[in-house]
């Protein structure tokens, strides 16, 4: 057995305390982009290379296979020899709403939420990469956060998960909260959103502080936690044409961003955002302290930012399509390096880069049909690869010829998107596929034939 | 050359390999764990600088959460005398890592260490706070780092207060149920001929511990930096009425 010999001690010790000393002297330390799916948690363990699978989380359709909501696994791996192929489907029992998903900061669980029974099935995805299993459900959501309903975001923190949700079990609305539970799926705390009522120590910048929630993303660097608006549960579970037509229903939707001091996660600032702020993507740049979001229903894009004096602001910087048609801005994503902003448009079924190198001044370069109907995407780390899946809410996606179901593969060359390959997933009897995570052997010391082992794979 | 020379010159070298092997400033997120799906790109953690870049918040002006229990189990001192881990826990604010010595992943072990070493600096100011307060490096490496060899590790670092335990397990089954309990990850990389690297991929976690056994706060590698810990511990002690809020900031 190999033993540490004096001398290797001694060099750690002096070297840990030199270079302590040394690293605190120096100035400029400067740091550099690693990450993977670049609109994780930078808590999060990256992928920077290839990825092995898809995990799709997918909601249920009576009449469509089992009718079940579940997690369908596609291999992405173009050297696999089932490439693009579903190779494994996981239902959970019943339909859920089936919505966002999670890994956590380890990357050996997915958390994944259902919006309708406020289910949080947690995924067991590092055992075997290719084949999740369930490790366990969350049923009493709403009674340990107080009251909150729709568990939606799902956002890793060190050793936990940050759950945003959309709404409440008083008046099913807008108002609500985030929630945090550990790794394991444990009750840790809630913290409810900042109200004209009880800002809870916020600075109100606008007119309102609506209480409403969507998004949560953080900026460790910045000590800063953003999140955003919907609407609540008398909203999304209702019909979509029959939404639009009930003016107090169309009045019941988030107007805010908040930003919040992610260590003590308390609220600081609600700003006023007008038309339903949704998903929230941060910068990765260590001089980029700002955010974008994208507003549903006014159909622009916003600029959460930072001042040279430390002070935070929202402001609107460009409009996405024509907003007078309600393209419907859903899912965002970011580029690696800060450059390019990918929007995704539910109604024209669009995919819009914009070149966002002048984060107060976007401008659109490129746009795509994907389908139908389009929401959410995972872009790779290199910026490669563009996922599609097409689902928005159950009752909210479109009916007949137009409701097409998809999960589909694009390579951006920088000028144009290629399609790879395309899963319909009414023809394999899935469902509606909503949120993707990648999943990848390398991250827990696999391979296929790999004869790497996990010192701590246990089972439950 | 004198000692500390000696360990300055040999800081120094190792600081150019750090600055070598950087590239253009991009991000501050730096990679959690160390072989996963690394890319020739090294980052350095903000533990490793002097000050936040932030405002820290006062302490005591937060609550922490209880997170879950701190786990136990069979543990063995620099002089391989066995203790039950949850003995060394409860008289004292506790904060707890898992390294190996072999580690040398500079956002890793090292890491940890270099920011345990700069807390305890930190409390030496404070000697009426720096004897309530532990710090625990156990090591994931129970085939390598025998007693003696945390011993060697350890060296001086273990001296007065805050104390320093540096802890290794009899086995690896052992310590297995150790890191279940705190959800601490650790993957052995082996060769294409099936021989143990050496290296350890592992998520880098330490665990603040409160007197009453209960993981309050939990650090990766974008939260472990000895200034904000300070804080954390200073709001438990205040909790603890041990420290008042006037003293605490």
């Amino acid at each position: 057995m190999k033993k540490m010999s004096k001398l290797h001690a001694r060099w750690i010790q002096g070297s840990l305390a030199s270079l302590c000393v040394l690293l605190a002297s120096v100035v400029g330390f400067q740091s550099a982009a690693i990450a993977d799916e670049t609109c994780m948690s930078p808590y999060m363990a990256k992928i920077v290379g290839q990825e092995d699978y898809v995990y799709i989380w997918t909601l249920g359709k009576e009449g469509v296979g089992d009718g079940q909501d579940k997690l369908v696994t596609v291999s992405v791996n173009p050297e696999s020899p089932h490439y693009g192929k579903v190779v494994n489907v996981l239902s959970v029992g019943g339909r859920n709403e089936a919505h966002h998903s999670g890994l956590t900061d380890d990357r050996r669980y997915l958390f994944a939420g259902g919006l309708d029974t406020n289910k949080i099935f947690i995924f067991d995805v590092h055992s075997n990469p290719s084949k999740p299993s369930l490790h366990k459900v969350i049923t009493d959501f709403v009674e340990k956060t107080g009251g909150m309903v729709g568990p939606h975001t799902m956002y890793a923190l060190p050793g936990r998960i940050m759950v945003s949700a959309l709404s409440n079990n008083k008046d099913h609305g807008g108002r609500t909260g985030l929630a945090e539970f550990t790794n394991e799926g444990e009750f840790v705390a809630a913290h409810w959103m900042p109200t004209d009522e009880d800002l809870r120590g916020a600075q109100k910048v606008g007119n309102i502080a609506d209480g409403y929630g969507y998004d949560v993303r953080v900026l460790p660097r910045r000590n800063v936690m953003v999140t955003s608006s919907f609407t609540g549960w008398s909203n999304y579970m209702m019909d979509f044409g029959k939404m639009l037509g009930d003016a107090e229903a169309m009045k019941r939707f988030g107007n805010t961003v908040v930003v919040w001091d992610l260590h003590t996660r308390k609220p600081k600032k609600v700003f006023e955002v007008p038309g339903s702020p949704l998903e929230i993507r941060c910068a990765w740049g260590s001089q980029n302290n700002y955010c974008f979001t994208t507003t549903a229903l006014t159909s622009q894009i916003w600029l959460i930012h930072e001042d040279d004096a430390g002070e935070w602001h929202a402001q609107a910087v460009g409009d996405i399509g024509d907003p007078s048609q309600v393209p419907l801005p859903v899912d965002i994503s970011i580029t690696a390096d800060d450059k390019g902003l990918w929007v995704q448009t539910f109604m024209d079924g669009k995919t819009r880069h914009f070149d966002i190198s002048d984060p107060f001044n976007p401008k659109q370069t490129y746009e795509h049909v994907v389908g139908s109907q389009v929401n959410m995407t995972s872009q790779s780390w290199d910026g490669k690869r563009m996922y599609y899946t097409s689902s928005l809410l159950g009752n909210w996606d479109k009916t007949g010829d137009q409701d097409e179901q998809f999960f589909k593969l694009f390579e951006w060359n920088g000028k144009e998107l290629v399609q790879k390959f395309a899963i319909d997933f009414y023809a394999e009897n899935l469902g509606r596929p909503h949120q993707m995570r990648f999943g990848a052997y390398s991250l827990y010391g696999q391979k296929p034939n790999s004869k790497g082992t996990m010192l701590s794979q246990w089972v439950e | 050359m004198g000692k500390g020379s000696k360990y300055l010159a040999v800081g120094l070298i190792l600081l150019v390999s750090l600055v070598g092997c950087e590239r253009p400033a991009e991000e501050d997120a730096p990679m959690p764990w160390s072989h996963a799906a690394q890319t020739d790109v090294q980052v350095i953690a903000g533990g490793w600088k002097p000050e936040l870049p932030y405002d820290p918040p006062e302490p005591g002006s937060y609550t922490l959460p209880v997170v879950s229990a701190a786990g136990g189990g069979t543990v063995l001192d620099t002089d391989g005398k066995q203790w039950e881990l949850s003995d060394l826990l409860g008289d004292r604010l506790v904060l707890l890592t898992f390294i190996y010595t072999n580690c040398s992943e500079i956002n890793g072990c090292p890491l940890a260490t270099a920011v345990f070493y700069k807390l305890k600096e930190r409390f030496k100011a404070e000697p009426e706070l720096a004897d309530k307060i532990r710090l625990i490096s156990i090591s994931f490496d129970p085939r390598q780092d025998t007693p003696g060899a945390m011993k060697l590790y350890g060296g001086t670092f273990s001296e007065g207060d805050p104390e320093w335990l540096f802890l290794t397990t009899p086995s690896e089954e052992v310590l297995e149920p150790i890191l279940r309990s705190y959800g601490q990850m650790v993957i052995q990389e082996f060769d294409e001929d099936g021989n143990f690297t050496g290296t350890m991929a592992h998520v880098l976690r330490a665990f603040l511990i409160d007197k009453s056994r209960n993981i309050r706060q939990e650090y990766s590698v974008s939260f472990l930096h000895d200034q904000l810990i300070a804080i954390d511990i200073k709001t438990l002690l205040m909790e603890d009425g041990v420290l008042t809020a006037q003293a605490g900031s």
